[in-house]
């Protein structure tokens, strides 16, 4: 099936970035929750509006080339760099800007921050 | 009350250090995240096996990361989850007494070691502070 929709994810209160358009594909249809305790409620309501899958990156491993957009619980350093760094649209929890060794990676187009469910609406 | 004195309310070995570890010292970070962390992270990362992981370090407690031992002097909102759920700590050597980033842990200003497989990342506590641990 290749019946994907598009989302839009805004920046939440004290967040930065975006907004971004996720529109999962055939090629990359993972909706990654890259955080602690399962399945963040920001990754799956991107996956049930998308009608991508939503994967725990932590209990299961998956083609990491598969995945449309992370959903990171970042504090600021590691994760919100590494995503964007490999080109892929990241969308962390917490209200974070660029910072860290991989900032230079972390820009508008790639990262949005401080996104709550409420965050994400029909594109 | 002596040094030795101290609960451990975390320890892991080390099971795998990624390419990208020993740049990151250069910027007096340390990343570590549990083995069963995603592939992509495996390069930035001191990856671990935890045995005892009841609690995130607290600012008065000492990190210890193979033979270097560190005392903890600030430590953010987010340190506690990432720790305990994914395995995941930022070491800063930034010498702040408040956290710059809601990960951070930081530690005094100088070099950090580069871990090896085997080695053991542990944190304990002043064992008079073990039991006033209610949030």
């Amino acid at each position: 099936m290749s019946d994907y929709k598009s989302v839009q994810v805004s920046k939440g209160r004290g967040g930065w970035g975006g907004p971004l358009t996720i529109t999962p594909s055939t090629d990359r249809p993972l909706i990654a929750s890259i955080t602690g305790g399962g399945i963040h409620p920001v990754a799956q309501k991107i996956a049930d509006m998308t009608g991508g899958e939503a994967f725990d990156g932590f209990s299961s491993s998956a083609p990491f080339d598969k995945i449309a957009v992370a959903v990171i619980d970042c504090g600021g350093t590691a994760r919100v760099g590494v995503y964007p760094m490999k080109k892929v649209k990241t969308v962390d929890v917490h209200a974070t800007s660029p910072a860290g060794p991989l900032a230079q990676f972390i820009t508008e187009d790639l990262f949005v921050s401080g996104v709550k469910p409420e965050d994400v609406q029909e594109a | 009350m002596t040094a030795t004195d101290t609960a451990t309310v975390y320890e892991s070995a080390v099971t795998q250090v990624g390419g990208q570890v020993e740049a990151f010292l250069g910027h007096g970070l340390l990343i570590f995240f549990a083995a069963n962390a995603p592939g992509e992270l495996h390069d930035i990362s001191v990856l671990h096996q935890a045995s005892i992981a009841e609690d995130g370090p607290r600012p008065g407690d000492t990190i210890h990361v193979g033979d270097t031992s560190l005392e903890v002097l600030a430590v953010g909102d987010v340190v506690r989850d990432n720790l305990i759920n994914l395995g995941h700590l930022d070491l800063k050597a930034d010498g702040r007494t408040e956290p710059k980033l809601p990960g951070d842990v930081s530690v005094r200003v100088g070099d950090l070691p580069l871990l090896n497989v085997g080695d053991t990342f542990k944190i304990t506590r002043p064992a008079d502070q073990t039991k006033e641990q209610k949030t």
